[in-house]
């Protein structure tokens, strides 16, 4: 019986160590000066277009690593082919490296003096490190696994004979991925989706190498905090904040609020 | 519709898992594939559908080449032993499925999915789940699914292996009647020679990749090929190093022309079946299988000599 609750007590203080008391005192942080201080904080327009250029980092990563992943999913469980172990350790490749090394690796290949690459794209007009689509590429990076890696366990749970049921009842491959194999791992794809929103919102480290840091031009929410932290702009820094949170919980949240209710089904 | 196989050969690996085989299955009939496991009867009923490719050989179907067809184009039927339900659709859904990707009108699937949950005595569960069913629920589902787009052929692969004996049972009676009913060319998959004698009207047995015998389920038992087929479709005994159905000895009480003398071990009553097993004179052991009649009127006793003599008015025994 005490064993229940001990276990209870310690797992639950871990966390409330670990996570409840410094969020909750970012939040009390942020709202020290009141509430319209903080909302002045976050409303200016430095602030603005730092959530902006958030925003699209997460519009444009976000559905790409979603493609990406359920293809590379696929590829990797339904298909035999040379070099597949090596395809599936690769995919993890952005958990082991430091983002910090993945911005630099970023800055070797696109930027306009060192990588070749960089240069052909510079000769077009188009800049891509100090740029928007530099910060892009270092999010995409960043957040790549996850779909990859939600999704891959519920492929093979499901296995292949509802596609070939499907196939048998006269289903092409494409009627038979939209109609079958995707409604059946869409609960997989969608965590990998949270996942991967909450990472390319919280994304610091490469995208502060490769964005050059322009307040109110190549600024995430992100480098914003750390740039109002730095000039000791405390409310401007943990108001920010509190706004990357609450961005966060809600996209978990409403991951839970739809899946229990068709779950069931 | 009729199925041509013509010398159909897979390998899995090294592993020949059909071996140059050939068959023709009539129109409208009911034939099931028997045989031990790993004896090619899946992977053959998979060739027809489609959804593995032959290495070399041909099938036709309604007198069509299939070879190069993918299942989709291929009009068949499948059900699978663990039903392939999909899971995130409800039960009308699932049966309408093969309607809804040929884009037939609303209506016309709501009426043909209402027939067919009849027919498989599944109305009103029409907006369950597959998760909401048993076992023998959601096979019968699986069948009308396949059914909705009035296939060609029906195949099912051991479709009633994954439930229990009651409900085996009585869905093989079911099947039965379905056939009757609906009079598509049906082939299906199965290890259980009681199964197949039961439901089929021509039963292909298959061990290690080759067809062994083809004929009714009288002709098999009857009239076996070889010993494989013999053994394999009902019990065997041996007399005189000669295999033979155990209930086609006589037991003599006195010496007689061609009777093999033997000593009574044991006598095994179970209800209208006695089983009697003996040590032949040779020391050989054997069994034959009698009815309670007979062993009452014998009055058969442990350690009792008698003679035995076969008895089989139709096919002769193979030797062993």
């Amino acid at each position: 019986m005490r064993s229940k609750y001990v276990l209870r007590f310690l797992a639950l203080g871990y966390l409330v160590l670990l996570l409840g008391i410094p969020v909750a005192l970012v939040f009390w942080n942020a709202f020290q000066d009141g509430i319209g201080a903080a909302w002045a904080a976050v409303t200016t327009p430095e602030a603005q277009h730092a959530f902006y250029l958030t925003f699209v980092m997460v519009i444009v990563a976000v559905p790409l690593n979603t493609i990406f992943g359920v293809l590379a999913a696929l590829a990797i469980v339904r298909q035999r082919f040379r070099g597949r172990a090596l395809f599936n350790a690769l995919v993890d490749l952005p958990f082991a490296v430091s983002p910090v090394v993945v911005g630099l690796a970023l800055l070797l290949v696109y930027g306009r003096r060192d990588g070749w690459v960089g240069q052909w794209f510079a000769d077009q007009g188009i800049q891509i490190i100090f740029s928007t689509p530099g910060m892009i590429l270092a999010t995409m990076f960043v957040s790549l696994p996850f779909v990859v890696r939600e999704t891959i366990p519920v492929l093979r749970e499901i296995g292949t004979e509802q596609e070939q049921a499907a196939a048998t009842l006269g289903a092409g491959p494409f009627q038979t991925f939209f109609r079958v194999t995707l409604p059946a791992i869409r609960w997989g794809v969608a965590y990998g989706v949270v996942l991967t929103t909450a990472r390319a919102l919280g994304e610091f480290g490469a995208v502060s190498i490769v964005s050059g840091k322009l307040s109110g031009q190549t600024e995430t929410a992100t480098l914003f905090v750390e740039n109002r932290f730095q000039r000791f702009d405390e409310t401007g820094a943990y108001a920010a904040s509190v706004v990357l949170a609450l961005l966060a919980l809600v996209t978990l949240l409403a991951m839970n609020v739809i899946k229990p209710k068709e779950a069931q089904a | 519709m009729s199925i041509v196989i013509d010398s159909v050969s897979k390998h899995f690996g090294d592993f020949a898992a059909l071996d140059d085989v050939s068959l023709e299955v009539r129109d409208g009939s009911l034939t099931a594939l028997l045989g031990p496991s790993g004896g090619g009867k899946s992977t053959l009923l998979r060739v027809i559908a489609g959804l593995e490719t032959p290495d070399s050989g041909s099938v036709s179907i309604a007198g069509e080449d299939a070879t190069e067809k993918p299942p989709q184009r291929r009009n068949v039927g499948f059900v699978f032993q663990h039903y392939a339900a999909f899971k995130h659709m409800t039960v009308a859904k699932n049966v309408a499925f093969g309607l809804t990707i040929r884009k037939r009108a609303k209506e016309e699937i709501e009426a043909r999915v209402d027939e067919l949950l009849k027919l498989v005595h599944l109305d009103g569960f029409a907006h369950r789940y597959p998760s909401q069913l048993s076992g023998g629920q959601r096979q019968r589902m699986a069948l009308a699914r396949a059914l909705a787009v009035q296939p060609r052929v029906l195949l099912l692969d051991e479709p009633f292996g994954a439930l229990d004996a009651t409900v085996r049972k009585e869905l093989r009676a079911w099947l039965r009647r379905l056939h009757d009913e609906v009079h598509v060319t049906t082939v299906f998959v199965t290890h259980d020679q009681e199964e197949a004698m039961e439901v089929a009207e021509q039963i292909v047995v298959l061990n290690d990749g080759k067809i062994e015998q083809v004929g009714t389920p009288q002709q098999l038992y009857e009239q076996p090929a070889n010993e494989f087929v013999m053994g394999f479709v009902g019990p065997i005994s041996e007399l005189s190093g000669r295999s033979i159905r155990p209930h086609d000895v006589d037991i003599l009480l006195e010496p007689h022309d061609g009777a093999a003398e033997a000593m009574i071990d044991r006598v095994i009553h179970l209800g209208f079946e006695v089983r009697v097993e003996l040590t032949l004179g040779d020391g050989e052991k054997t069994w034959v299988q009698t009815t309670k009649a007979q062993a009452d009127e014998l009055e058969l006793i442990e350690g009792e000599i008698v003679w035995l003599r076969p008895n089989a008015p139709s096919g002769a025994p193979v030797p062993a």
